[in-house]
């Protein structure tokens, strides 16, 4: 996470998002995978080919790609649609729109109700026998009863959560790198997935994207960075208010 | 040539070779590396700082920000969109330079009207318009937040002091100025080995310092984990910081 500074002088924390080798794997139509639009399966960075069974490198075979560490799906629609096996680079996202980033969150362990659900426990002093961190009562007499999905303590972290809207801010065309504003579900270095935000409040945001995506061949020559235009770039003198 | 007193001529003395300092030589031998371009320790990509260092090169190729310690006496303009004249203007001594990368930080403190004020700038922050050097000098410690409990003499610093004129030498000045603090309670426990300042008189009782000496904690300067050894990643940064402000 870094600092980025408007023109006007206001400070924004940044969280850095590399795109790794990113390559389209297959393409699966609407009728056989049964939902609403077609798919299409992504794989993130490069692992080795070597622990897994022949039928998992199926896909990757077909496609003509290394074996990747994740596979994910997008849902697209028809005129989206991109041929397996075409790298997908941080340029397919412009600065100024909003994205929804997907990532698991922390795993944080075996972890009681105060932690994992915000309880407040009971006091620490006062004639409390053995009893500081517990949830106390867990339902009603009349219910006789507990309610299936009852706060209670268990594993908390290593489940898949979204930020959604965060306005990326700058792109690094050279390195793949995406700004992306504020925090991040995840680790650092953690695998993430990033989509074109669904808000209804975010749609009218990306002007001129890249459609259906970058292609690094095509006739198109970015320059190495790509600001938005609020962000103070490094190369103009101070900021001044007149 | 000289005629001794016998009439004979002496026997030819050359002159004394002349010792050559080479200044050059002595001036690139003295490396100065700002301590937020030093990575911190933990399991972040060093591609983050590389990238990171690009962003700081950049902006000091635009914007000089000159070398400067805990303990010197600066003054910084920062654009304020709320003051008269946008500007403004804050003179004090440097307690304590913190983060690392874009994040930056220093803290600037100055007694003004009786009255002691702390601000801390961000080395990077595009709003900041000058900083100037007034004076250069070391202090024995890292760290002068006991300036808080020391007397108000020792903070205070004229607004409008002129810059302290200074050769281009080789050396910073180290100030080994005791300072006197005011009496007990303080913000924090100075006198305990953990803080280990060297830069204040204390005139407590023997025994009070040999109380503190308890929560001295000596297996701490030979505990292994905890070295963090940066002279190669401090050579490679250099080099590289250098090349980008060469241009």
């Amino acid at each position: 996470m870094m600092p980025i500074w408007t023109k006007s002088g206001k400070k924004h924390a940044v969280t850095l998002l590399k795109v790794q080798d990113c390559h389209v794997l297959r393409y699966i139509s609407k009728e056989e995978s049964g939902g609403k639009t077609s798919k299409l399966l992504v794989g993130g960075k490069n692992a080795s080919p070597f622990f897994k069974s022949e039928s998992a490198m199926e896909i990757f075979k077909e496609a003509g790609v290394p074996r990747k560490q994740k596979v994910s799906t997008f849902n697209v629609t028809d005129d989206a649609i991109i041929k397996p096996g075409t790298p997908l680079y941080a340029a397919h996202f412009r600065p100024g729109q909003f994205v929804d980033v997907t990532a698991k969150t922390i795993g944080k362990g075996f972890q009681g109700v105060m932690k994992r659900w915000g309880f407040k426990g009971q006091p620490a002093s006062h004639g409390q026998t053995k009893t500081h961190r517990r949830p106390g009562a867990i339902s009603t007499n009349k219910a006789a009863k507990v309610y299936p999905g009852k706060k209670m303590p268990g594993k908390m972290g290593n489940i898949y959560r979204t930020s959604y809207g965060l306005k990326v801010w700058r792109i690094n065309t050279k390195h793949d790198i995406i700004y992306v504003n504020g925090s991040v579900p995840g680790h650092t270095n953690c695998l993430v997935k990033v989509k074109d935000s669904q808000l209804p409040t975010c749609k009218d945001c990306n002007k001129n994207p890249p459609f259906p995506t970058f292609f690094a061949d095509g006739d198109e020559k970015l320059p190495e960075d790509l600001y938005d235009d609020e962000v103070f770039q490094f190369t103009d003198p101070s900021v001044t208010y007149a | 040539c000289r005629v001794s007193s016998d009439g004979k001529p002496e026997k030819f003395q050359p002159p004394p070779k002349p010792v050559i300092i080479d200044k050059q030589k002595q001036r690139e031998e003295r490396r100065f590396l700002s301590p937020e371009f030093i990575p911190p320790r933990g399991r972040t990509d060093p591609f983050k700082y590389y990238i990171e260092r690009k962003d700081m090169i950049q902006r000091r190729r635009v914007f000089n920000i000159p070398e400067f310690y805990v303990g010197h006496v600066l003054a910084v303009t920062t654009a304020d969109p709320y003051a008269s004249e946008k500007s403004s203007r804050f003179v004090g001594i440097c307690i304590q330079r913190g983060g690392k990368g874009l994040g930056a930080t220093f803290v600037l403190r100055n007694v003004i009207e009786d009255q002691g004020v702390e601000i801390c700038y961000e080395l990077y922050n595009p709003r900041i318009q000058a900083i100037e050097v007034l004076k250069l000098e070391k202090r024995l410690d890292d760290n002068l937040m006991y300036l808080r409990d020391a007397l108000p003499e020792y903070s205070t610093f004229d607004v409008n002091m002129k810059p302290v004129s200074r050769l281009d030498d080789e050396e910073v000045p180290v100030n080994k100025l005791q300072v006197r603090m005011k009496p007990k309670p303080w913000s924090k426990r100075w006198e305990r080995p953990k803080y280990n300042i060297k830069g204040i008189k204390f005139e407590l009782p023997e025994s009070k310092m040999k109380e503190a000496q308890k929560w001295s904690q000596p297996w701490l300067e030979f505990d292994m984990m905890r070295e963090y050894d940066t002279s190669k990643l401090e050579d490679k940064i250099w080099r590289e910081v250098s090349e980008g402000l060469k241009n």
